[in-house]
C-alpha cells in the first residue's frame, strides 16, 4: 500500500524552480536550431550533446567526486522536465537519457572504484558517449533469453554475439553489454561488461533508420571474439540480471520526465492555436469537440507529472519503486502518444505537415511504448506486483 | 527459517505449479520457479522478514540457487550485521 505521505502533493523549492527556468531558457536558445533539417537527415548533434554536458545535464545526479552535479532524484527529474519543455529535439534528450540511466547509473551502482574513475568523469563531461546493449535479434521483451556468450579465457573473457537497437552506438565510446557466462542458470547466468570501442572484436553496424527520435543514432553492435579484460566486468559474475534490473528501474522512473515538459509545451501550443484559429466565425476552442480534446490533454499531463514525481520522491527516500516506475512509464508513454494524436487533430491539415512541428511529437512518442520495456511488459510487472 | 522460505516460495513464487514441497537443494533457477520478477519479490520478503539489506551485487546464483543457499546467505548477513 502507498504511504499516506505519497498522497501529499510534492512541492518544488524556489531553487529547483529557478534551475528549471534556466534549463528551459538554455534549451530554447541553444538546442533547437535547424532541427527540421537535422531530423530529416537523421543527424546527431555532437555540439548540442556537448552543450548539455557543459550545463551539467548528463552528470546531474552523479556524485561530485566523479564530475557530477550531486543532485537528488527530484531535482534531476525537474531538470529533465524543463529540458523536454525547452528542447524540441526529443532524439537528443533520449540519447542523453539512455546514457545516464543505463550506462552511467549501472557503472555508479556496480562499478569498482577504478571503473567509476575511468568512465564517469568523461561521460559526465560529454567527452565520451555511452551505449547500452541488451536487446538481440531474437530476444526483445524476453530479454534474459539472450544468446551472447562470455567465456573465460586467461585473465579475461571472450564475448560473442550481436546486440541490436543500441541507442548511441554509432557515436559511442563505451558500451555496457550483457552476456551469459552460464546458460544453464538462465537469468542468473548473465554478466555485465563495460566495453570500449577500441576493444578487439567489437564493431558497430550502420545506423538503423527509424520512425522517430531520428537525431538519436541507433545501430547493431557485433561482438566477434571480443576480448574483454576481467577488470571490465561490471559487478560479479551472475549479477547481470540485477545490473539490468537496477538500470531499467532508473530508466523507467526518469526517462519520460522530459515528456512531461514536452506535453506541457504541446498543450500550450494547442491552446494558443485553438484560440487563434477561427472557423465558422469563432475560435475553434469554443467548439466542445476541440475543447474537450484539450481538456483530456491537460488531464494526461497532470496525471503523468504526478506519477513521475511520485516515483522520484519515493526513490529519493530509498523505497522500492518497481511497480511505481512501471506505472509511470506505462501511463506517460501512452498519454504522450494519445496527446500527440490529439494535437495533430486540433491542428488539422497543418498538424500533419513537417513545417508545423506537430507531427514529429507523434513519431517520437511511439518509441516510448517500446523502449525500456514495452507497455505490455510494464503491465506484466504491475500485474506481478499485484500478486497475479 | 528454511521452512518459512520454503512456504513463501511455494505460495508466492510457484503459484502456477501444483507443488506442495521442495527439497532444500532443488534448483530454483533451473526449474524456473525463481524468475527475474520472482527474485524481486523474494528479496523484498527476505528484507522485511529478517531485517537485512540485500545488496545489488549479492543477487547472484550462489546466494539464491536453492533453499539451502538462501538460508546460508541470510544467516551470513544476519551474523555480519550482529557482529
Amino acid at each position: 500500500m502507498p504511504s499516506s505521505e505519497s498522497l501529499v502533493e510534492l512541492s518544488l523549492s524556489a531553487e529547483q524552480r529557478e534551475l528549471m527556468e534556466r534549463v528551459r531558457d538554455f534549451a530554447r536558445r541553444e538546442l533547437n536550431d535547424g532541427l527540421i533539417e537535422r531530423e530529416a537527415r537523421s543527424e546527431f548533434s555532437r555540439e548540442a550533446w556537448s552543450k548539455c554536458a557543459a550545463l551539467g545535464i548528463q552528470g546531474l545526479p552523479f556524485p561530485v567526486q566523479y564530475g557530477g552535479g550531486g543532485a537528488d532524484v527530484v531535482t534531476t527529474v525537474a531538470v529533465m522536465e524543463a529540458l523536454g519543455y525547452g528542447c524540441r529535439d526529443a532524439g537528443l534528450i533520449f540519447g542523453i537519457n539512455a546514457q545516464m540511466w543505463s550506462v552511467q547509473m549501472p557503472i555508479l551502482h556496480f562499478g569498482t572504484e577504478e571503473q567509476k574513475r575511468r568512465y564517469l568523469p568523461k561521460l559526465n563531461a560529454g567527452e565520451w558517449i555511452g551505449a547500452h546493449g541488451m536487446t538481440e535479434p531474437n530476444s526483445g521483451s524476453d530479454a534474459f533469453a539472450l544468446a551472447t556468450t562470455a567465456r573465460k579465457q586467461g585473465d579475461g573473457y571472450v564475448l560473442n554475439g550481436t546486440k541490436t537497437f543500441v541507442t548511441n552506438a554509432p557515436v559511442a565510446d563505451v558500451f555496457v553489454v550483457f552476456a551469459t557466462t552460464d546458460p544453464r542458470l538462465g537469468f542468473m547466468g548473465l554478466t555485465a561488461f563495460v566495453l570500449e570501442r577500441s576493444f578487439s572484436g567489437l564493431s558497430v553496424g550502420r545506423a538503423i533508420p527509424k520512425m522517430g527520435l531520428r537525431t538519436s543514432p541507433m545501430a547493431e553492435v557485433v561482438l566477434d571474439e571480443c576480448l574483454v579484460p576481467v577488470e571490465n566486468r561490471l559487478g560479479p559474475e551472475g549479477a547481470g540480471a540485477q545490473v539490468f534490473r537496477v538500470s531499467m528501474e532508473w530508466e523507467r522512473a526518469c526517462i519520460l520526465a522530459s515528456y512531461v515538459g514536452t506535453m506541457e509545451r504541446q498543450l500550450e501550443n494547442c491552446v494558443r492555436y485553438a484560440r487563434e484559429r477561427k472557423q465558422f466565425g469563432r475560435s475553434i476552442g469554443k467548439f466542445q469537440s476541440v475543447a474537450n480534446r484539450i481538456v483530456d490533454m491537460k488531464l494526461r499531463l497532470e496525471t503523468s507529472r504526478h506519477l513521475i514525481y511520485r516515483v522520484a520522491a519515493r526513490k529519493a527516500r530509498g523505497e522500492d519503486v518497481t511497480m511505481d516506475a512501471a506505472l509511470a512509464k506505462l501511463h506517460v508513454s501512452e498519454s504522450f502518444v494519445q496527446s500527440s494524436l490529439d494535437a495533430i487533430q486540433i491542428h488539422g491539415g497543418y498538424g500533419y505537415t513537417t513545417e508545423f512541428e506537430v507531427e514529429r511529437d507523434l513519431r517520437d512518442a511511439v518509441a516510448a511504448r517500446l523502449y525500456s520495456g514495452t507497455s505490455e511488459m510494464q503491465r506484466n510487472i504491475i500485474a506481478a506486483g499485484l500478486g497475479l | 527459517m528454511i521452512r518459512e522460505i520454503h512456504d513463501y516460495v511455494i505460495t508466492e513464487l510457484a503459484t502456477d505449479r501444483e507443488l506442495r514441497t521442495l527439497a532444500v537443494e532443488d534448483d530454483l533457477i533451473a526449474s524456473g520457479i525463481l524468475d527475474s520478477m520472482g527474485i524481486v519479490k523474494l528479496i523484498q520478503f527476505i528484507e522485511d522478514r529478517y531485517g537485512i539489506q540485500v545488496e545489488d551485487d549479492e543477487v547472484i546464483p550462489e546466494n539464491f540457487q536453492h533453499l539451502a543457499a538462501i538460508e546460508a546467505f541470510i544467516r551470513r548477513k544476519t551474523a555480519a550485521s550482529a557482529g
